[in-house]
């Protein structure tokens, strides 16, 4: 038979019984459940990150292993261009290549100066210089001008003669005085 | 009816009393509560592990593939500035204006009575063009047309390689002195033409097909 009155006693009891379970909801909630609640929400987000850079990454490498074929051609190009630049610099190895090149096809006394050097406005060309050189030929016959011209021209892809002046000598008629105006695109060292 | 006496009232009211203590009825509970919200605890902490295993994978592979991707990166970068800087290049190797050609159409235009004494010539910047400058002698009864047959002559060989060609005397006087043409003296006269045109060209010329060389006359 229940009582009708709960005794003071047994309602400092209930009292206490519902303060140790809010108590215990209380810890179980925010010492226990929610930190690692909060720790699974958190590996979630940096799975679902990891995994993200991973398949990013995987196209990624698919993409560079094509642009490496698509660029097979380019490369091959460029080291061919860039092995047109020699070691060091260009005003000690130019000016003998100029004289030796238009010894080799019959013309002497050749001298190359640098007259201005600087640098290309595109930007993909940061690594190469743009150098102007003047390239004398005192003693030069016609057809031997031409050939060497013909030959420099297919030779050096990176040379472009900007100017000519070819002048008859008077005192011997089968010679020209031969003046050119070279640009050439070398590697910066 | 007959009377019941009640004699250990007080020890069974005690005895239902120790039975219903709110307190130790607050701790049962309380202590089934808390097993069930262990258990619960348990399941999502199992859970939580199972997610730090994948996390742990992820990584891994994360680890595994980082290298590989920043070396691809970094390959990329330099293959398209590859790319772009060839581009570039061909396109200033494919622009040049190849001199070669041009002499080889001015020495087939030089008669046995035509002399060449100066050749200038220079690319226009900015413009695509070519700008030259041929001075020399003509010799002949009529020396004006001898000079003019080499204009037109050098006109029409440039037309078939370049585009807005112009070949246009800047001088033409006739001289007073006698040249020496096939042992006779022969009437002669000097002139300046200007040649422009367009850099548009074939290509450029082969080594093996020489220019020819400009004639001479006495």
């Amino acid at each position: 038979m229940m009582p009708k009155k709960l005794n003071k006693d047994q309602i400092q009891k209930i009292i206490l019984s519902t303060l140790g379970f809010v108590g215990l909801i209380y810890c179980y909630f925010n010492f226990f459940l929610g930190p690692l609640n909060k720790s699974r929400e958190t590996m979630t987000a940096a799975i679902a990150d990891v995994d993200a850079k991973t398949a990013s990454s995987k196209t990624e490498l698919k993409k560079t292993a094509n642009l490496e074929l698509q660029a097979k051609e380019a490369t091959s190009r460029y080291e061919a261009l860039k092995h047109t630049t020699a070691d060091g610099a260009p005003i000690a190895w130019f000016p003998p290549k100029m004289r030796t090149f238009f010894a080799d096809r019959g013309i002497d006394k050749v001298t190359a100066r640098l007259e201005s050097s600087g640098d290309f406005k595109q930007p993909e060309l940061s690594d190469w210089i743009k150098d102007t050189w003047a390239i004398e030929l005192p003693e030069s016959d016609y057809s031997d001008l031409g050939k060497a011209i013909a030959d420099l021209e297919n030779s050096e892809p990176l040379l472009a003669i900007h100017r000519v002046a070819i002048h008859a000598e008077p005192e011997q008629p089968q010679y020209q005085q031969v003046s050119l105006s070279a640009q050439t695109a070398l590697l910066k060292q | 009816m007959a009377l019941q006496l009640n004699l250990l009232h007080e020890e069974f009211t005690q005895e239902r009393q120790r039975k219903r203590d709110p307190l130790k009825l607050g701790i049962i509970a309380l202590i089934a509560f808390g097993a069930i919200l262990f258990l619960y605890y348990g399941w999502n902490a199992y859970q939580t592990i199972q997610i730090k295993s994948r996390l742990n994978a992820s990584e891994a592979e994360w680890q595994k593939v980082e290298p590989k991707v920043t070396a691809a990166q970094k390959r990329a970068t330099e293959l398209r500035q590859i790319i772009d800087s060839t581009k570039v290049l061909d396109g200033l190797i494919d622009q040049r204006f190849y001199w070669a050609p041009f002499l080889a159409k001015v020495a087939q235009c030089v008669a046995p009575n035509i002399q060449l004494t100066t050749l200038e010539g220079s690319l226009i910047e900015n413009d695509n063009s070519v700008a030259v400058s041929i001075e020399g002698l003509a010799a002949a009864r009529e020396p004006r047309a001898a000079a003019e047959e080499f204009r037109q002559l050098l006109a029409e060989q440039l037309e078939k390689s370049y585009a807005d060609v112009k070949v246009a005397f800047k001088n033409l006087e006739d001289l007073d002195t006698m040249v020496n043409l096939g042992g006779l003296p022969t009437p002669s006269a000097r002139f300046i033409v200007t040649v422009t045109l367009n850099r548009q060209e074939a290509g450029p010329t082969k080594a093996a097909e020489p220019a020819k060389p400009i004639a001479h006359t006495k």
